[in-house]
């Protein structure tokens, strides 16, 4: 899978490279983190927790912001050589937000390597797939109105 | 909720509790794992009055509470408070929800068109018998569309303001750490509309829909009609140590605006929203706002009424206390009868002169 990167992809944004690694499946990712963790030396486990994130919404009539409730999440802060990693999933998974972070940390320490850029553009490519197939199923009760 | 500081009866207590657990027998990760997968709407219910989004853990408070959603609700309620506050997410804006179900009862032909999604609107309501006769139910598969919809949809109310046909008040930006928080502070009224709107998003279901059907039915000045109903997924965006904003996952959301016409010539609009799939509660809720500014004081769709008596946890806390011993008041509503009793035998046996 690593090796199916075409070297003339543009490295994903750090933003970019966080949203897809946070929807990655969780067992690719933790495979892909297994592989780069002896490449950070001094490992320091910052923060590893569950907690919660405040969701606020916009109402659309008035435009206030309000709060919709909470959500769970799994948080990862870690230091390594000199660098910082940061994993936040929704859920209970701490070693897929420990993952999140190490990839982080190694991407912020080396780069987009081949193995980091290949992971990032498959598992984009699956999610971007998964959207898709959803939408199609989603597209098929689209319905006409005027001829209800 | 419950007396804990109770005194005696210890062995009675506990024989009561090891009962009504011995009903419900032992729970484990498969039964959790069979409650969320086989009934995610209540999933989504629980968590929505509950005001927390983790599906396992609305699936185990189901599980350990034997199917009793108030039971369900304190159980998750009172978890979350074992959590720290991490992070105030962006706020989620109605163009950018990943949509699975966009319809408007109002306007046939809307922006971005009509979506029915996952719904049985129009769908026939048969009990499948056949089950319980070994004959499994198993559902016809979709047939995709060739083409993908567009994952957002645009905001229909954005068009109407645009349009001049609702009102389009200026807004005040907030920072997400400054909008009113009703975990944090008291509901107080006249309420602040985040206040409002965060009161309904985590309301019971059931007790929305007793006060909006009253005002469906014509109990109320503003008789409804969905302007958009949606069904989506919002990504959770969050802030990394470095500042980059990013998605940490999604969850799924409800929202319904219901309309009226105003007398300003002008349509009025109610909204509501909540965690998880449940459209009976945000077209209840979106009704209850709609109905809301012109509420008389102490009608049931005035804002202290309906938020208020439709919190389920302090409701249903409040409805079961009264089973609890109130042996001493009660005494005292005795005595004071036997006393307006016995100074009133008296004159009823003076004889007339």
């Amino acid at each position: 899978m690593f090796d199916q990167a075409k070297t003339d992809d543009p490295p994903f944004d750090h933003g970019r490279l966080l949203d897809v690694l946070a929807r990655a499946d969780a067992a690719r990712l933790m495979a892909l983190a297994e592989t780069l963790l002896p490449l950070l030396d001094a490992v320091e486990v910052v923060q590893s927790r569950t907690g919660l994130v405040m969701l606020p919404m916009r109402d659309t009539v008035q435009g206030t912001d309000f709060h919709l409730g909470e959500v769970l999440v799994a948080e990862a802060h870690l230091r390594a050589t000199g660098c910082e990693g940061y994993g936040m999933v929704v859920g209970r998974d701490l070693e897929r937000a420990m993952a999140m972070a190490v990839v982080d940390a190694a991407t912020a320490c080396f780069g987009q390597t081949p193995a980091i850029s290949a992971f990032l553009q498959s598992e984009a490519a699956a999610q971007a797939a998964a959207d898709t197939e959803c939408l199609r199923a989603i597209e098929a009760t689209r319905v006409d109105m005027e001829t209800f | 909720m419950a007396y804990v500081a109770t005194r005696g009866g210890a062995r009675a207590i506990d024989q009561a509790e090891r009962l009504y657990r011995a009903e419900l027998g032992q729970i484990d990760a498969a039964r959790v794992d069979a409650v969320r997968r086989a009934l995610p709407m209540l999933i989504d219910r629980v968590m929505g009055e509950a005001s927390l989004y983790e599906p396992d853990l609305a699936a185990l408070a189901l599980a350990q509470a034997g199917g009793d959603l108030y039971e369900a609700v304190l159980l998750l309620r009172a978890w979350r408070t074992t959590q720290p506050r991490l992070a105030i997410a962006e706020p989620v804006r109605q163009e950018q929800l990943f949509t699975h179900r966009r319809i408007s009862a109002a306007f046939k032909d809307i922006p971005g068109g009509q979506i029915l999604g996952p719904t049985l609107d129009y769908a026939h309501r048969l009990l499948a018998t056949g089950v319980l006769q070994g004959r499994p139910y198993s559902p016809a598969p979709v047939t995709p569309a060739a083409t993908a919809a567009p994952a957002h949809q645009p905001s229909l109310a954005a068009w109407q303001k645009a349009q001049g046909l609702v009102a389009d008040p200026a807004r005040t930006e907030v920072a997400p750490d400054a909008i009113p928080d009703l975990t944090r502070e008291p509901l107080l009224f006249p309420a602040k509309r985040a206040h409002t709107l965060q009161s309904l998003a985590r309301a019971d279901t059931g007790g929305m829909l007793t006060l909006g059907y009253a005002a469906m039915r014509g109990y109320f000045n503003a008789h409804p009609t969905v302007n958009e109903l949606r069904l989506a997924e919002a990504e959770v965006r969050v802030t990394h140590p470095r500042g980059t904003v990013f998605s940490a996952g999604r969850v799924k959301v409800s929202q319904a605006e219901v309309t009226s016409k105003g007398k300003s010539g002008q349509l009025n609009l109610g909204f509501c929203a909540t965690l998880g799939w449940n459209e009976v509660k945000v077209i209840s809720g979106a009704t209850l706002d709609l109905n809301a500014a012109a509420a008389p004081k102490g009608s049931p769709v005035e804002e202290e009424f309906f938020l208020y008596h439709t919190e389920p946890v302090e409701a249903s806390g409040f409805c079961i206390h009264f089973k609890l011993p109130h042996y001493v008041t009660f005494q005292s509503s005795l005595d004071a009868l036997r006393g307006a009793k016995a100074s009133a035998a008296p004159q009823s046996e003076q004889v007339p002169s």
